[in-house]
């Protein structure tokens, strides 16, 4: 279906409209977690650190499963704007994974006293900024259009099926090599004002996502309607 | 305040500041574009 | 049937006889192998590190970076994708063009395998003949998995600019599970442990061979039909 100037206009306004109330959530959050969340005793103020990281985190899952079942339908459909939404959920999603990447060691150096440890999420943090990656690269690389697509569509797809695997290698090393109990990073049962904050956290990433993505989405439908306008 | 405040402080900058830029851009972007045509 | 092994067969054969007359993936590939084996015998401090304990580690991450090179080369040549879209016109079944394609990429790199296992043996001086069988029954494993979803993924990047250069960065995560198995199994078979330590190892890898074919000969066509 082509894209009209007036029909991504419609989907610009939602984007602007998610967007800002996501990055205004996010503010609630921050001042929350900051302010009005008490410190965890053992772990000091880097803890707090969990706030920030494990929405993003979700996020970026999120993001990943939807460019993956997104691909699905695009490969039975052939829809461009399946392939569109697919995109925008990729640049979203690697901005989210650039944000658990950068916020996981410094999270990690002080409580666990090194940056990186090949931990399960951490090395799925890796992997699917990778994939993220990759899948944004091959996009950069191919320019017919419908041959795009259908790349995307395949490595969005695969992307998707190896994760499951990611989880599995990584579990079956450390039930082999099991780490020297240390401090673990996030309670076992959370506080109820932690978990409101953390909660909250969720919610405001889900919504930035979603702003995120439909905005992405309506402008790169504006700009394919724009440039069929002019020819 | 406990001594690993600065993680602290380093981790929530970083992640907002990816927010804004990115997020700041679109807003950008979006308006632009609403304010382009018509 | 019988035509679905023909075509599978006659894509696997034509590979591998232009391969063999021509040689250039091998070579490359096992020169690079022995470059890699050189490095890290040179670069460690023997008092520190034991051969034992590197010795895996080295010889899948040469198993899989020359495997990344004879796979870049699998639908490079001019005249091979001239011929694979001569093929594609044809009704010609797409899981047999992968199929063959897979065979094919699996001799190459199962080549190469074949040529630096035993200069790593040499260099490494570790004890492998006893657990031969068990190693290379490892090495088809593991080799499957990756192999499978690099040769979806090379009939992808043949048609981009950077060719040597995405097809590594779209791979390198799909090499993860299969290499950590394999890297896991490796050092248990050289220190002789009981197959009962790595039954988990194993078994994740044959999943990921079975889950990982069936889904790129379904989507394959996806690569190669508009």
């Amino acid at each position: 279906m082509k894209p009209t100037i007036s029909g991504s206009r419609g989907i610009i306004k939602w984007g602007l409209a998610l967007t800002a109330l996501g990055l205004a959530a996010m503010v609630i959050v921050y001042v929350l977690a900051l302010v009005y969340t008490p410190f965890e005793v053992r772990q000091g103020a880097a803890q707090k650190i969990f706030y920030v990281h494990v929405p993003a985190a979700w996020s970026a899952m999120m993001a990943f499963t939807i460019v993956g079942l997104v691909s699905i339908l695009y490969l039975w459909l052939r829809d461009e704007r399946l392939d569109a939404f697919a995109a925008s959920s990729a640049e979203v999603g690697l901005v989210f994974s650039v944000i658990m990447l950068t916020t996981g060691p410094i999270w990690g150096k002080p409580i666990w006293g090194t940056w990186w440890t090949w931990d399960a999420r951490l090395t799925l943090t890796l992997i699917l900024f990778l994939l993220f990656l990759g899948y944004m690269t091959l996009r950069s690389a191919i320019h017919d259009p419908a041959e795009r697509a259908r790349f995307s569509a395949v490595v969005g797809i695969m992307g998707m099926v190896l994760v499951p695997f990611i989880h599995l290698s990584v579990y079956l090393f450390r039930t082999l090599h099991p780490k020297p109990i240390v401090l673990k990073a996030s309670a076992p049962s959370l506080p109820p004002v932690m978990l409101r904050t953390l909660l909250l956290g969720f919610l405001a990433a889900s919504v930035l996502y979603l702003g995120f993505v439909v905005l992405r989405y309506g402008l790169a439908r504006h700009a394919v309607a724009e440039r069929d306008e002019e020819n | 305040m406990p001594e690993n405040t600065s993680y602290m402080i380093a981790a929530y900058v970083v992640a907002a500041v990816v927010y804004l830029l990115y997020g700041g851009s679109l807003l950008t972007k979006g308006l632009r574009a609403l304010r382009k045509d018509r | 049937m019988s035509s679905w092994l023909r075509v599978a067969a006659a894509v696997a054969g034509k590979d591998i006889v232009i391969e063999v007359r021509t040689k250039t993936a091998i070579l490359s590939a096992v020169v690079f192998a022995a470059l890699v084996l050189i490095v890290f015998n040179f670069a460690r401090d023997a008092s520190l590190v034991s051969t034992t304990e590197l010795a895996p580690s080295v010889l899948w991450i040469t198993f899989a970076f020359a495997g990344m090179i004879t796979l870049n080369r699998g639908f490079n040549l001019e005249k091979e994708n001239a011929a694979l879209e001569g093929l594609l016109l044809a009704p010609v079944p797409r899981s047999a063009i992968y199929v063959g394609k897979l065979i094919s990429n699996l001799a190459f790199v199962g080549m190469v395998e074949a040529v630096a296992l035993p200069l790593f043996v040499l260099f490494f001086n570790v004890p492998v003949w006893g657990v031969l069988p068990g190693l290379l029954g490892l090495m088809v494993l593991a080799t499957i998995g990756f192999v499978a979803v690099g040769t979806v993924f090379s009939a992808m990047t043949v048609r981009t600019r950077f060719s040597e250069l995405m097809l590594p960065m779209l791979l390198l995560p799909f090499m993860v599970p299969p290499l950590i198995g394999a890297v896991q199994t490796t050092t248990r078979l050289l220190a002789g442990r009981p197959l009962s330590e790595m039954i988990g190892w194993l078994r994740i890898l044959a999943l990921y061979d079975v889950v990982f074919i069936t889904l790129c000969v379904l989507i394959f066509p996806a690569v190669v039909d508009e």
